[in-house]
């Protein structure tokens, strides 16, 4: 984990870290690369992987269109809004 | 309790409910800040969510008021409930007595409420559970519908419930599990059904010796005397060793915190919620509002999730924990095609003192004892201030094996 | 050096369905209010679950039989993850480990000759909700009505090599979807987009150039200029040297005519993609696929051959018919009852099509109960309702699906009067009127026999066999 990554990381999430924070979090990754040695010991190659610990197949619903909550309830909390829509600064295309 | 609102951002929120207030304790009912409510904020424990009205709350507490229980208020949570020891949340730690508790215990020790609904996603319910003494259910992936949840770790968020004891959580337990057509992940309505009963009874249980390193005299001495109660209930308690569940928590910390990062990248100042002050273009807007309003811990487990799903590292870390994840379920299958439960410490202290708050590392392994239940999505109990994990929907036979060990003599 | 351009698609298309993907928000919102059809989850929120709307699937898997596709019957949904105001969660849930369609093959007809078009895959997604930046200089306004509205995406392999083949390649995708009315496919309502990533390299060389993508066409024409435009920029850059070419994301500028590096963060590299644990794998059973393999209409050319070698239509009748699934079903239907294939394709390339044009309808959108229009057809060709009439009885079946022609006939007193007391009466009764018409057909005048028999009809109200009038008419002036 070099900091030029770890600034990639922050930008692609939206965050920007403090200089101190940064030191910590390399440190850490140190400290995570030495535990993920342990997975490493278990062979794998011939495990599925399990993405869903329960083995429920196919839910799906009908189709058909309800609406829930008006407009209104929906902007109730938002920071900006205008004629029903929410509202960020001008972004160029 | 005092009224006043620093302390209720610390606790509880109060309902102004009046039913809440003169409702029977046997009635009264509390959630923690990852259950949605629509009269009450839920704030997920983040000053992202501070104040934030949902426009609907969780199937659960529906359930629970259609029993005729009553919402006394919000119990204060670690951010995103991800901080096992429960210190991230944005409106403090709860202390008690200079030293650090947990909202939710409080308030069961307090008599405020009967029980606890809580989200387990790292084990702090469970680690709250053992250091007070409590009983904490983590029921079985899929028996409890996630619809009002704030979501963190999907694949292993389980919607949980502290009481005083057994038979508290039995009763909340009937309630609120059951299928619902809004989790996509709920099971069908008679496989929940079946959790509830104690179909199946502990005779048996495992225990790994090599996932008690670590613990202090204290946890070690609890695991013996339950061993002993247990034993002298008829119920053998055998040693085991297993390798790959001492690594759960290395494969849920990875599967966690790319979930996490996924789960709370919604939450941008756009839409609701916190909106930093100061900004100029939509990059400041999205970056200056996450960063001030995310915690120090959510934001490593944001970049921790964001690498491990890099297309360079997917294969070596994400995929190897989905993998890893089988293994353990099968070393768990294996063990129960022998006993009926394993028995495990909950934390590695009753209380804990500076050294672990102090090493960050430290708190970031702590979830070893909780992780296995997690990642597997197995029922856990946390009784007589140790854990037991059960086959999945043996819920009911381990809560009864729970009162057998640990309530019918007293202890 | 002569160049050869190679060219790959990636069509998104809305899938006609009524409610969105994962929550049961309406899917319609083309001309919507902003952010009318939202809920939650659509917006963000948290605390709401995402549950697979089921005719998706089914359309999914129509689409990919369509395509001569082979169905992966276990399919999954994945997260991809970016940053952009139009996605209010910062990840949008697609397909990205098992699609539902893979490898499959598109046929096309060009001036070339034909043509097999490879398809890599079809995967179905949630859309992203649409930004309007020209109502304040400095904001965007975001709506997220189109959020989560389904959508397929039909990844071609780089098997097109021509603007022409391309126009071929997206109407022959068009021809299809709608035929198994899985979607509109109409891009000046958004409900289908193109992608195009062009490269070229020496003819005859098998390694792939430098590629561009250009998003963001919103005709087929505008695509066509796009690949002309590429095409020599890329060239121009090979043989001149006028630029470097890099593998980068453009956006075109259809009123200027060029097009333009995009520097957003859609084109940022890392999506890290993991599998959905919210959503559980669909398994699509037999019963399942067999029930939707049994759905499927018959393609455009089949029903080509049929009408043309079975029911003796001519190719351009043909072609016209299976332009369209409905116009198809309702000829079909009306030639059951009538046993007259070219009568009925008559009527519908004149009449129907007439009062289509007139009301604005497109031919998909035709609803005409086929069965009924049958039964008008024969009253007509029985000669119990005149073509006039008739024509005013299709009219009032548009308004009213219920309408039954024979019904309506009689009791609008449209049916053709056999009563020759009363047509005597009547010619006896204008010819009588009129000496100087009479006059002027006797000495050879055609018209007046024309003006005589208008008025005859118009007092018969129109009902009466034109040919049964004429020869009445006829003999009474002649005697």
């Amino acid at each position: 984990m070099t900091l030029g990554y770890l600034i990639s990381l922050e930008q692609i999430n939206q965050l920007s870290l403090t200089d101190r924070q940064r030191e910590e979090i390399i440190a850490f990754f140190a400290a995570r690369d030495a535990e993920l040695e342990r997975l490493y010991r278990f062979d794998t190659a011939d495990t599925e992987r399990m993405v869903h610990v329960m083995p429920i197949m196919t839910v799906v619903r009908e189709d058909k269109a309800v609406q829930l909550f008006t407009r209104e309830a929906l902007q109730a909390a938002a920071p900006e809004t205008d004629e029903g829509y929410w509202c960020v600064p001008r972004v160029l295309e | 309790m005092s009224a006043k609102k620093d302390q209720i951002y610390m606790k509880l929120y109060i309902s102004e409910n009046p039913a809440a207030k003169s409702a029977d304790i046997s009635r009264r009912i509390a959630a923690d800040d990852m259950i949605l409510t629509s009269s009450l904020p839920t704030t997920a424990g983040s000053r992202m969510l501070k104040g934030y009205m949902s426009l609907f709350g969780a199937e659960v507490l529906t359930r629970l008021d259609n029993a005729g229980f009553t919402l006394a208020g919000k119990a204060n949570v670690g951010e995103f409930a991800v901080d096992l020891l429960g210190e991230t949340s944005y409106f403090g730690a709860v202390e008690t007595d200079g030293k650090l508790s947990n909202a939710a215990a409080e308030l069961l020790k307090a008599g405020e409420v009967s029980a606890v609904i809580t989200l387990d996603v790292n084990g702090y319910p469970r680690r709250a559970a053992a250091q007070n003494g409590l009983i904490s259910l983590k029921p079985t992936y899929g028996t409890v519908s996630r619809f009002g949840v704030i979501p963190a770790a999907c694949s292993g968020d389980t919607v949980s419930i502290m009481a005083n004891d057994t038979a508290a959580v039995s009763e909340i337990f009937a309630v609120i599990a059951g299928h619902d057509d809004k989790d996509g992940t709920s099971h069908p309505e008679a496989v929940c059904e079946t959790a509830k009963t104690a179909a199946v009874p502990i005779k048996r249980i495992a225990l790994p010796v090599n996932l008690t390193e670590g613990t202090n005299e204290d946890v070690k001495g609890k695991l013996a005397a339950f061993t002993a109660s247990a034993e002298a209930a008829g119920i053998e308690v055998v040693k085991v060793e297993s390798d790959i569940i001492a690594v759960s928590n290395i494969a849920w910390n990875i599967l966690m915190s790319a979930e996490v990062c996924n789960n709370v990248s919604r939450y941008d100042g756009v839409k609701y919620g916190y909106r930093a002050e100061n900004f100029s273009g939509i990059d400041e807007l999205y970056t200056n509002s996450r960063t001030e309003a995310f915690g120090e811990l959510i934001k490593s487990v944001i970049i921790f999730g964001s690498e491990t799903l890099s297309a360079d590292k997917y294969n070596k870390q994400y995929d190897k924990a989905l993998r890893i994840r089988r293994l353990i379920v099968e070393a768990f299958a294996e063990l129960f095609s022998e006993y009926d439960a394993v028995l495990l410490p909950a934390c590695s202290a009753l209380s804990y003192g500076e050294e672990i708050r102090a090493d960050k590392y430290a708190v970031y392994t702590e979830n070893r004892f909780t992780a296995p239940a997690s990642i597997t999505g197995l029922p856990a109990v946390v009784c007589g201030s140790v854990q037991l994990i059960g086959r999945a929907f043996s819920d009911g036979s381990l809560l009864a094996a729970a009162a057998k060990i640990t309530e019918s003599e007293g202890k | 050096m002569k160049y050869e351009t190679v060219i790959g698609l990636e069509v998104h298309v809305e899938l006609a369905t009524d409610s969105k993907i994962f929550c049961s928000c309406s899917a319609g919102s083309y001309g919507t209010e902003p952010n009318m059809h939202v809920c939650p989850a659509c917006c963000g929120m948290p605390g709401m679950l995402p549950v697979v709307n089921k005719r998706v699937i089914d359309f999914g898997m129509k689409a990919g039989m369509m395509l001569n596709c082979h169905i992966n019957r276990t399919t999954t949904f994945d997260k991809k993850n970016y940053y952009y105001p139009d996605l209010p969660s910062a990840f949008q849930t697609t397909q990205w480990f098992a699609p539902i369609a893979v490898k499959g093959l598109v046929e096309i007809k060009t001036s070339t000759g034909k043509k097999g078009i490879r398809i890599k895959q079809i995967h179905m997604e949630e859309d992203a909700g649409k930004l309007v930046h020209d109502i304040r200089e400095d904001t965007t306004h975001i709506d997220f009505n189109r959020t989560s509205v389904p959508l397929i995406e039909i990844v071609s392999e780089p098997d097109l090599s021509s603007a022409e083949e391309v126009e071929a390649y997206l109407d022959r995708l068009k021809t299809l979807l709608r035929y198994a009315r899985v979607a509109e496919c109409e891009m000046a309502h958004g409900t289908m987009r193109c992608d195009v990533n062009l490269s070229v390299r020496p003819e005859g060389s098998n390694v792939l150039g430098v590629r561009s993508e250009m998003k963001n066409m919103n005709s087929i024409e505008a695509i066509k200029r796009a690949i002309d435009y590429e095409t020599f920029r890329h060239i121009d850059a090979i043989e001149n040297g006028t630029e470097e070419l890099v593998q980068e994301t453009r956006r075109w500028d259809d009123i200027k005519g060029m097009s333009f590096a995009m520097r957003t963060k859609e084109t940022a590299g890392d999506y890290r993609y993991f599998p959905d644990p919210n959503v559980m794998p669909v398994v699509i059973d037999d019963k399942w696929y067999d029930g939707i393999k049994s759905s499927l209409p018959e393609f455009p050319e089949v029903r080509f051959e049929r009408y043309t070698t079975e029911l003796g239509l001519s190719e351009y009748d043909a072609r016209r018919l299976t332009e369209s699934i409905a116009l198809c079903e309702c000829f079909e239907a009306a030639c059951k009852v009538t046993g007259n294939p070219k009568d009925c394709v008559n009527w519908i390339t004149s009449e129907v099509m007439s009062i289509l044009g007139v009301r604005g309808i497109t031919y998909d959108q035709l609803k005409l109960d086929g069965n009924a229009l049958g039964e008008l057809i024969k009253l007509v060709s029985d000669s119990k309702v005149s073509r006039v009439n008739g024509r005013k009885i299709l009219d009032a079946m548009f308004d009213d699906g219920t309408v039954s022609p024979a019904e309506y006939a009689a009791s609008e007193g449209l049916i053709i009067s056999t009563d020759t007391d009363l047509i005597d009466k009547v010619v006896a009764e204008v010819v009588a009127a009129d000496p100087k018409s009479v006059a002027d057909y006797k000495g050879g005048k055609e018209k007046a026999l024309m003006a005589l028999f208008g008025k005859c009809m118009r007092q018969l109200k129109g009902n009466c066999d034109p040919q049964v009038l004429r020869k009445a008419l006829i003999a009474k002036i002649n005697e």
